[in-house]
């Protein structure tokens, strides 16, 4: 199909796209049409609730395990204990000992 | 609009009869635009039932009754658009499948058993088709339902959520696309023919 000029090619894609419009009118549907329709949407409402029950028992697993771990980190315990209630500071200085009061004392003496 | 908002109230309620009769009443429409989008008439029921499926599922999110058609013209929409996205490769190598004798044969024995006035449409539709298929997904369906649905630009504003301006745009554009490629198509088989005639 050769057109000659910008009108004309507009004005032929026109035609044929309303030509179009009446090759392919509307289809009836066929008799399946709701049964079909029907066992989809209860096919996915079956997916979407087993879902659902899946992310609320993910859910309430979450939190009972959240609920764990925040009792273990908060309930008091011995310094041998895995979850230590010594502050950071207390940490550190129990763990260099060398740099105590004393020692700087004796370095001070000795000049 | 062809039902009143009480119908569509009740049907966002759950109740199964009145989403029926909404379905009912806008399925040969909604049929008609998807077998004219997606051109292939085998799956248009498959593709209808996926819109009105996601109708059912989305439905309690409308909150008022104008918007309800341009709303299931974009579900539509974007159900054709996904049928076309997935099948554009299938149907690509389901055709470079056939040899030029066999596409020959098939043309020639459906051609026998059709009248002249089916046959003429059936020859819009190929030629179209062929037309829209060297364009992208985009401009097929917004080139259809402008031009072959008749849509006005103010309801495909409501569709695409895009003012006048852009869609006047982006139609100009998919018309030049779509001039383009069939200029070249004919160019192609111009070249082929003369190439034939010499042999």
């Amino acid at each position: 199909m050769f057109w000659t000029s910008r009108g004309a090619d507009d004005a032929a894609l026109d035609s044929l796209l309303r030509a179009y419009r009446e090759a392919i009118p509307d289809p009836d549907p066929s008799a399946n049409f709701m049964p079909e329709l029907w066992r989809r949407i209860e096919e996915r409402q079956r997916s979407v609730f087993f879902l659902g029950r899946w992310a609320r028992a993910f859910v309430t697993a979450a939190a009972v395990l959240s609920l764990v771990m925040a009792a273990l980190l908060y309930i008091p315990r011995g310094h041998n204990s895995l979850f230590s209630v010594e502050s950071y500071v207390e940490a550190l200085s129990s763990g260099h000992a060398q740099d105590s009061a004393d020692t700087v004392e004796t370095v001070v003496d000795e000049l | 609009m062809l039902v009143d908002f009480e119908l569509i109230k009740r049907a966002q309620a759950g109740e199964g009869p009145a989403f029926n009769e909404i379905v009912l009443v806008y399925r040969k429409r909604i049929l008609g635009t998807i077998a004219r989008l997606i051109s292939r008439p085998e799956d248009v029921e498959d593709v209808a039932q996926e819109v009105f499926l996601r109708l059912y599922f989305s439905l309690d999110q409308l909150r008022t009754a104008e918007v309800f058609e341009p709303w299931l013209y974009r579900l539509t929409v974007n159900a054709a658009y996904d049928y076309l996205r997935k099948h554009r490769r299938r149907m690509e190598s389901r055709m470079s499948d056939l040899s030029e004798q066999q596409v020959i044969i098939a043309d020639a024995v459906a051609g026998r058993r059709m009248d002249h006035d089916a046959r003429q449409r059936r020859l819009v539709s190929e030629t179209v088709d062929a037309m829209l298929s060297a364009v992208s997904d985009a401009d097929r369906i917004l080139l259809t339902l402008k031009e072959v649905e008749g849509l006005s630009l103010k309801e495909l504003e409501k569709i695409y959520k895009v003012n006048e301006n852009a869609l006047k745009v982006r139609l100009f554009r998919a018309r030049q696309r779509v001039l383009r490629a069939s200029g070249e198509a004919a160019r192609e088989a111009g070249a082929k023919g003369a190439a034939r005639a010499e042999v």
